[in-house]
């Protein structure tokens, strides 16, 4: 099927993604309530965007209790149908991805849907770092660019050249 | 053909997965029986049957219109008796005999009654069926004062929707803490404290003796440290216990539920069991678990109906995982979150309501408990990727010790463990998962963008070329 690739050599964090699918997906301009995340690793200058995988198991679609999340027939997204949605979340608590949440406003689960095939944070990051194409499986894209950075930062941190002293409140 | 005779006892998400999943792989069966003592309906649903959000009927899980769909012969409000597993037949309370080749038995659980006198009294009530919430719905009183006996997992649910009603309402836990068997005792006195804020009183490590009728109509409940507490409505919520006696009956080998191992199959072969009833392998190992939530009845349902119907299919095991609102404080946990001992970290926020707690078995993550406000836990908090690191039980190197001093910042061991990676290649049955069958009204999902999407589709190519293509024309002229 045609997914969201990430390129995150490409991803510049400038956060273009969010502001457009929150846009698209709720109405409003709310980066903070987009399904599409821009991972940041702060002490290195690098990001990532972070979504759904549209994963072949879509474990949010067969825990839901009332059968709330399907595949849009069209794109093969996993879809929410927003009118059934309990507002549980029992689906954030079982996806291994933590790509599906409960909207603040309405709360109802809210993800990924693809926007019906013409994602809109493709069509607007600058950089190219999110492609919409044809893939086999989908692939830990952030998980194998990370490591590349993993050991830099592991060694820098033993070295105490980077003090995280990561607060909640720094983390989007 | 096949031509098997499948029967299923318990229309619960045990049932309804292992029949979709049996109709899917098995196109020739001679029948597939339902039978089901009440009609389909979603537990989980309840509390929002509860507290008015959505109508009763929201809350079924299957209509007649569907189970034909699915070739299935439906008996419900019958309840099974007797288990011949020799003559391979199951009897109901009507006199109904039903043969079968292959059985599930996916009965559930039921509330416990502890021993407290005074609990057949109108007005206390277990809070576990649609006819539970109805009753108590039917109630009368404007802002009816009711006393929850057991502050666990279903009793601080039930409570949670009543206080949205605006009930008053008191809770008196037999254990030292609240949700005893999700949180240790930390977390437990900072749930004590949000739900005092909310004006809800909590009693730990004190019992309920006996609830008495008072001529005002009102209940008075006797407790053990001598307080009596004067009450208009009493929920049950101390536990549940597995829907086990016809296995037992039937010389099934039992523990606490039916035992079954990884392939979801009790002690005979044709029998298998799934959901609350069943008690069988735990992924982070160990004994056999029962895991009374609904993801695992779903698991259950769709590997013991794979097996069912020929396809051998191994469960790698459930894992308790929880979710629950508690009174605008939100609660999540996976594994062995309410460990006391051992190797764990704990860190609670500034705001003194925020919790990350961590249980570790060397550089794994075997149990985590998070409490936040429901935008956090449920939209920021990267609470999925903890069940990743759970789930696959990756080995964290050196991440394990920063997750540790740094308990907010889970993205960042997520990426480096390859958690994803692991994952994304694992279905339970070996292909990617169907869709079910049924949804309230039949609502279809939304297919085109709304209005929002449109608006930005229409500003595309009005204003400066975009960057992408600005890049592609860089690179050409560099390459010319």
């Amino acid at each position: 099927m045609r997914m969201l690739r990430i390129v995150p050599q490409k991803c510049t964090g400038c956060d273009q993604c969010r502001l457009v699918c929150s846009f698209v997906q709720t109405g409003e301009f709310q980066p903070s309530h987009a399904v599409i995340k821009v991972r940041s690793f702060e002490e290195q200058v690098r990001f990532s965007p972070y979504t759904c995988f549209q994963c072949a198991e879509a474990w949010c679609m067969k825990a839901c209790p009332v059968n709330a999340i399907t595949i849009d027939p069209n794109t093969e997204a996993r879809v929410v149908v927003t009118p059934a949605c309990l507002g549980c979340g029992l689906c954030t608590i079982i996806c291994p991805y933590g790509t599906i949440y409960v909207n603040p406003t309405n709360h109802k689960a809210t993800k990924c849907n693809l926007c019906h095939g013409a994602p809109a944070c493709v069509k607007t990051c600058p950089t190219g770092a999110i492609e919409f194409v044809e893939v086999e499986e989908p692939q830990d894209w952030m998980g194998s660019w990370a490591e590349q950075n993993n050991q830099p930062f592991l060694l820098a941190l033993a070295r105490g050249d980077y003090n995280p002293e990561i607060q909640k409140e720094r983390i989007l | 053909m096949s031509n098997l005779r499948y029967l299923i006892i318990g229309g619960g998400p045990a049932g309804l997965n292992a029949l979709e999943t049996i109709h899917q792989l098995d196109p020739t069966p001679a029948t597939l029986t339902l039978v089901s003592d009440e009609p389909p309906y979603a537990r989980m649903a309840l509390p929002y049957v509860l507290t008015g959000q959505i109508p009763a009927e929201q809350a079924f899980t299957g209509d007649a219109a569907y189970f034909q769909s699915l070739g299935v012969t439906t008996v419900f409000g019958r309840r099974a008796v007797k288990l011949d597993l020799a003559a391979h037949r199951v009897s109901l309370d009507d006199g109904q005999v039903l043969p079968y080749d292959r059985l599930l038995l996916a009965t559930g659980s039921k509330p416990t009654r502890p021993p407290i006198s005074g609990l057949d009294l109108p007005g206390v009530t277990t809070l576990w069926t649609l006819d539970d919430s109805r009753y108590l719905l039917r109630m009368p009183g404007e802002r009816p004062h009711v006393l929850f006996i057991g502050a666990g997992f279903i009793g601080i649910i039930v409570l949670s929707a009543l206080f949205k009603r605006g009930w008053q309402l008191s809770v008196v836990e037999l254990q030292d803490r609240l949700l005893p068997t999700m949180l240790d005792r930390s977390a437990g006195a900072i749930v004590e404290r949000w739900l005092s804020r909310k004006g809800i009183s909590t009693r730990t490590h004190i019992g309920v003796q006996s609830i008495i009728q008072r001529s005002s109509g009102r209940k008075q409940a006797l407790l053990s440290n001598g307080e009596a507490l004067e009450v208009d409505l009493a929920v049950v919520a101390t536990g549940v216990q597995p829907n086990r006696q016809l296995a037992v009956q039937a010389g099934l080998a039992c523990d606490r539920g039916i035992l079954v191992n990884e392939f979801l199959r009790t002690s005979d072969p044709e029998v298998y069991a799934a959901g609350d009833v069943a008690q069988g392998p735990d992924l982070l190992g160990g004994a056999p678990a029962s895991h009374a939530i609904q993801p695992t009845a779903v698991d259950h349902g769709r590997v013991a109906g794979a097996n069912m119907a020929g396809r051998r299919t191994r469960y790698a095991g459930s894992l308790l995982i929880n979710t629950l609102d508690i009174a605008g404080l939100q609660c999540a946990g996976y594994g062995r979150s309410n460990t006391a001992q051992g190797d764990m970290t704990t860190a609670i926020g500034d705001d003194g309501w925020s919790l990350r707690k961590y249980v570790w078995e060397g550089d794994r993550l075997v149990g985590v408990t998070l409490l936040g406000s429901p935008e956090e836990i449920l939209f920021d908090a990267d609470l999925g990727m903890l069940k990743g690191l759970v789930q696959s039980q990756v080995r964290l190197g050196a991440w394990r010790d920063y997750l540790a001093k740094n308990p907010w910042d889970i993205r960042r061991v997520f990426a480096a463990s390859r958690t994803a990676g692991k994952l994304l290649p694992e279905t339970l049955l070996g292909r990617p998962a169907q869709p079910r069958a049924y949804r309230f009204q039949g609502i279809q999902p939304q297919t085109a963008p709304g209005p929002a999407y449109q608006h930005f589709a229409a500003a595309q190519g009005q204003g400066p070329e975009s960057f992408p293509s600005v890049i592609e024309m860089l690179e050409g002229s560099k390459s010319q």
